[in-house]
Formats: structure tokens, C-alpha cells, sequence
């Protein structure tokens, strides 16, 4: 245990956060409208496997990020996106 | 009052007037109710992201409309019973008429793709 803190520095540096503050995407753009039959536009906020992008990665505004969840849950609904990529119909 | 849009897919066997005929059916449903239709918009038949009852592709069947609430209870019940119609999503419509982006959608028509491309920013560590 002893070895093990010695190789370890005392006093960890302090985690860094670089690059600039995203934006919300919608807030930036008020013309734009979440909307569920908007594929294109939802897709972008949607993982490989077909989750959504967290907030923390994506920018997007705890208000935006509600009403786009929402949409994106709609879409899913109706089979315009699937829930998970593995269920896509190939 | 309020503006409802309802959209529905329906088996993709369902063709021709049959497929008119059901449209034609779920507009009375509508309208014998008092309600208002203000757009009706048939997609075509399109892919699904994923098979429903073991099917891949849907034709997609929106309308837009302006009922009182009881209206929609009636009008779920009715596609419900209609072992055709595969999914139905009845939403609040809000927005303008003339500015919904449905030509996105149509533009897309019968390719979409199962992979979902990630253009998306990177994880942050």
C-alpha cells in the first residue's frame, strides 16, 4: 500500500476542462422547431446505437434537452427511429 | 377545441382503394364527431426502423385536426380495432400549419437507413 501511494503524486492534479462551452443548439437557433417526423435533425443527437446523446455531450439546454427526448421517444413510437440500432430492419 | 395530428401506419398489403377507403373511413370518424380536419397528408409507404407484427415497411397516414378532447378517445379506439393499422401517435399539434416540416420527412421517403450516422461531438475525457 505504502509503495504504491509513494508512486503516486501527493497531491493529484486538479482534473482539467478544456475547449470551449458548447451552446445549445436550439437556443442558438430559435427558428428552429424539435419536431418527431424531423429524422435528420434527431438523428444528430442520437448515439451509434441509437441512444440519446446525454447533455453533458451534446450542449443542448435542460429545456431543449426535455422536449427533444420527448420527440425522439415519439419517433421511436412510430418506427421512424429504431430503439436500438441492433433492431434496425436491415 | 383544440388542434390535434394523428399519425398512423397502416399494413403495407393495404393498397390501392382499399387504402382510400380507409383513409376515407378514419377522416368520417372524425368529422361525423364535429372535427375540423385541416390537413391530410398521405407519406406513402416507407421502411420501418424496426419490423411491427412482423412487418418492415408501413404506409404512413397523417392528419391534422381540430377536435374537442373527447373526440380523440373515440377516434384511438376506432384504429385500435383496425387490425391493419400497425401504429398510431396522436400528439397536441402545435405550430403553424404552414410551416411544418413534413417535406423532411417526405424528401427522405423510402431509405431510412438503419445506421444511425454519429456526426456528434466526441466524449469529453
Amino acid at each position: 500500500m505504502a509503495t504504491q501511494s509513494a508512486s503516486r503524486p501527493s497531491a493529484p492534479a486538479p482534473r482539467r476542462r478544456f475547449g470551449r462551452r458548447k451552446i445549445c443548439r436550439f437556443c442558438a437557433d430559435k427558428g428552429q422547431i424539435i419536431d418527431y417526423k424531423d429524422i435528420e435533425n434527431l438523428k444528430s443527437f442520437l448515439s451509434e446505437s441509437g441512444k440519446i446523446v446525454p447533455r453533458r455531450i451534446s450542449g443542448t439546454c435542460a429545456a431543449h434537452q426535455r422536449q427533444l427526448a420527448e420527440s425522439i421517444k415519439n419517433a421511436r413510437q412510430v418506427a421512424l427511429i429504431p430503439y436500438a440500432a441492433s433492431h434496425a430492419v436491415r | 377545441m383544440r388542434k390535434y395530428e394523428s399519425l398512423y401506419i397502416v399494413h403495407p398489403d393495404v393498397v390501392g382503394e382499399a387504402l382510400t377507403a380507409m383513409e376515407e373511413k378514419f377522416q368520417a370518424v372524425l368529422t361525423e364527431q364535429q372535427a375540423e380536419i385541416l390537413k391530410f397528408d398521405n407519406w406513402g409507404t416507407r421502411k420501418l426502423a424496426y419490423p411491427i407484427k412482423k412487418q418492415t415497411k408501413g404506409c404512413y397516414v397523417q392528419t391534422i385536426f381540430e377536435a374537442s378532447a373527447e373526440v380523440i378517445a373515440e377516434y384511438e379506439r376506432r384504429l385500435r380495432l383496425d387490425e391493419t393499422v400497425l401504429r398510431f401517435l396522436t400528439l397536441r399539434f402545435e405550430g403553424d400549419l404552414s410551416e411544418t416540416p413534413t417535406e423532411a420527412v417526405a424528401a427522405l421517403d423510402d431509405d431510412i437507413d438503419d445506421d444511425i450516422d454519429d456526426d456528434d461531438q466526441d466524449t469529453e475525457d
